[in-house]
């Protein structure tokens, strides 16, 4: 079963069956301490880096460019799917998807943070002209 | 007639491809659909969440937007659908 690991020397928080050897982010070594989902929700919460819109739309276009997908072309639709996830992290504490629904189960709503791991979902696996569920997303096009 | 909903959200590009088409339905069937917008108000948000049960196993184990719910039927559409389908789903 998973659980949370906190460094005791920067506060990096790891999800997962055992803590990373060396801290990713401090880089001390056997740093990692077990923690509580409620005492790890309240210092990611703390840690949360506030990032502007321009600044999200930057990072998800360098996390596809050497990926299948693409930032969708549609402008319109990125701009008003931008609006919502930022929405979503003022009001709601995370960058959550805008055409889904928070369950208020904190590990199971880390599915709906965006980018999440639309590869496995029936919108876009399998498809040819796949996508994630809301849009932000789409399968490159295959050349020739 | 059914109790119609359809959950929205009000940055969700599938929300506004579907609202001229619910417009549509309304104005030539003479009837209306309850449009509860949930990211920006946590009483229809909840209510979304009550219905889990029902809406979930029709929208990949979650819930998504737009969801349209008869809660007569119990029938259930999750995202952008045609014209047709939706009627379908109003008069069933």
């Amino acid at each position: 079963m998973k659980k949370y690991f906190r460094c005791f020397v920067c506060n990096d928080i790891h999800y997962g069956l055992k803590p990373p050897e060396i801290c990713p982010t401090c880089m001390v070594k056997n740093a990692y301490v077990e923690i509580s989902s409620e005492e790890a929700i309240k210092i990611m919460r703390q840690n949360r880096i506030s990032m502007n819109r321009d600044k999200f739309l930057k990072a998800i276009e360098s996390f596809a460019e050497k990926n299948e997908f693409q930032v969708n072309p549609d402008q319109e639709k990125v701009n008003l799917l931008i609006e919502g996830i930022h929405n979503n992290e003022k009001n709601h504490g995370l960058k959550y998807c805008p055409c889904r629904m928070i369950t208020k189960d904190f590990n199971e709503d880390l599915k709906l943070v965006c980018p999440c791991n639309f590869l496995i979902h029936e919108t876009y696996k399998d498809k040819k002209e796949g996508e994630c569920w809301c849009g932000l997303f789409v399968k490159k096009e295959v050349k020739g | 007639m059914s109790h119609l909903i359809m959950f929205h959200g009000k940055e969700c590009p599938h929300c506004k491809v579907m609202m001229p088409v619910v417009d549509r339905l309304e104005k030539e069937k003479s009837i209306s659909i309850e449009r509860l917008e949930v990211w920006h108000n946590e009483k229809n948000a909840d209510l979304m969440r009550s219905y889990k049960d029902i809406i979930s196993p029709k929208c990949g184990g979650q819930l998504r937007t737009p969801t349209f719910l008869n809660l007569d039927t119990k029938e259930v559409i999750c995202g952008e659908t045609e014209y047709e389908n939706l009627e379908k789903w109003a008069s069933k």
